[in-house]
């Protein structure tokens, strides 16, 4: 008797075992839509570095990753050059829409990237929808910050309408929106005016041979900066909740 | 055919030596070693071949059979950075060297590297982050950095005095932004390290760039000929 409930006890915990190791994930893709500051960058402009680049070493092998951001896009000139259009053929039901404008939309200083607010609206509901219509889950992340102090040495925002839109559209279609602005911001208050700049593509004449004259960028990262962005989005998506967390990498 | 130019034989600098210089898995991100950014900042003309491993000591490096591919494949030109110490220096580790061993290993790689015309080049032991109570780096390396300076003096190696020139970079950050250099993180912060971490002698992806600088830069200190391969990009305002 004893035995056989045993046994019984024991056929439990495999089938247990089992149901919990058995389905394997399905492998699903992250589209990453977006600017400079996201995007993937050639070894010949290191140290500057995109944040999508060290997220995709977070993720586990269900995940693949294609980083379709690219420098100087808007949301209009990515729909333009129909980098978008891309993107929509080939999203698969369960993938990921990880979508980031704002620092190229709000330049009204470059009329060729430039996009109107109501025309940074649209494109955002566009992206949402068309990623819908394909079963895929879009996130809205709102711009990274900018590197502003002001005199007391606050960081200041620095996509104060575009951000507050992408909020907007996220709360009135009820998509996962990761406020990168905000938590970035927070960030660099935390490094302080000066240290921010470590986090940055800030460099001194003669100290990197592909940046020979320095450089003084307090929009673009370096490696360093961006491993901190990619954690924070790491952290707005476990924040979320979303299924997508589960993928992130465990320590077993 | 006598004006044709030889196509030009690619330089391997091989970087041997321990986790500060190492290339690193995935799973350990963001630790890096100052090997990886390294070799971002040569020309096509160089390949660098990062054999670097972690734990590693000269004794331990020789014994498992890690230099001996090295000489086998060296060629003239080529060039062997030489970066040990921290691993030999501690005597509770099993990687433990004694002085006299450190010292006739380091003179094995450089009467070898030299046997087939390849360039070493001898680099003291990166800089621990350890401050004393005034808020002055402190020295951790006297010992094994000091018989790197001495091969180096006896032999005619070029000598990279990296803990000095780290230490003093360490310095300017200061106790408590120098743990940017280092890999520091917060607990949850990053998933490869859930619980977080305080590590005063590995680097972040900031503190392997900032020593990778400093190598490449005394490189150009010392003249040598690997300084005519670093990459070139013309002087412009904006990127």
């Amino acid at each position: 008797m004893i035995k056989a409930n045993f046994k019984k006890a024991l056929f439990v915990c495999l089938l247990g075992l089992v149901s919990f190791t058995l389905p394997i994930k399905k492998h699903i893709t992250i589209w990453m839509v977006g600017d400079s500051t996201m995007c993937q960058y050639d070894s010949s402009r290191f140290p500057l570095t995109g944040w999508g680049m060290p997220f995709a070493e977070y993720l586990d092998s269900s995940v693949t990753i294609k980083n379709e951001a690219k420098g100087g896009r808007s949301t209009r000139t990515f729909i333009a050059e129909n980098r978008w259009q891309k993107v929509v053929e080939n999203l698969n039901e369960g993938d990921y829409v990880f979508i980031q404008f704002g620092h190229n939309d709000e330049a009204k200083n470059y009329p060729d990237r430039y996009t109107t607010p109501e025309d940074y609206r649209n494109n955002l509901i566009k992206f949402v929808k068309e990623s819908r219509d394909k079963k895929a889950i879009p996130v809205l992340i709102t711009p990274v910050s900018r590197r502003k102090f002001d005199a007391n040495r606050n960081a200041i925002e620095t996509h104060e309408v575009y951000s507050k839109i992408v909020r907007e559209v996220a709360a009135e279609m009820d998509v996962p929106l990761i406020d990168l602005d905000a938590m970035s911001l927070k960030l660099l208050q935390q490094f302080g005016e000066k240290n921010s700049a470590l986090l940055f593509m800030q460099l001194e004449p003669g100290e990197n041979p592909d940046y020979p004259s320095g450089v003084h960028d307090n929009t673009h990262f370096n490696a360093y900066g961006a491993r901190h962005i990619a954690e924070l989005v790491l952290q707005g998506v476990n924040d979320l909740h979303l299924e997508l967390s589960d993928r992130i990498f465990k320590k077993s | 055919m006598s004006f044709a130019i030889a196509p030009q034989k690619k330089i391997t600098v091989y970087l041997i030596g321990d986790s500060t210089i190492a290339d690193k898995e995935v799973s350990a991100y963001p630790e890096t070693g100052w090997g990886m950014p390294f070799h971002y900042f040569f020309d096509s003309t160089v390949v660098v071949d990062n054999r670097a491993k972690n734990g590693r000591s000269t004794r331990t490096f020789i014994e498992e059979g890690r230099w001996k591919p090295v000489v086998e494949n060296l060629k003239e030109g080529d060039y062997v950075l030489i970066q040990f110490g921290h691993n030999d220096e501690v005597p509770t580790k099993k990687s433990y060297t004694t002085p006299e061993q450190f010292t006739a290993n380091l003179l094995k790689f450089v009467s070898e590297a030299r046997n087939k015309k390849a360039v070493p080049v001898l680099i003291t032991p990166v800089a621990r982050r350890k401050f004393d109570s005034s808020g002055k780096i402190e020295e951790t390396h006297a010992v094994y950095t000091q018989l790197v300076k001495d091969v180096a003096a006896k032999y005619k190696v070029p000598l990279i005095d990296l803990d000095q020139k780290s230490q003093e970079l360490v310095q300017q950050f200061g106790p408590e932004s120098s743990k940017y250099l280092y890999n520091y993180l917060l607990p949850a912060e990053n998933p490869h390290y859930p619980t977080g971490r305080k590590d005063d002698t590995h680097f972040s992806e900031l503190g392997a760039r900032k020593m990778a600088e400093i190598v490449l830069q005394e490189i150009k200190n010392l003249n040598l000929e690997l300084a005519n391969h670093i990459r070139v990009v013309p002087l412009k305002e904006k990127k």
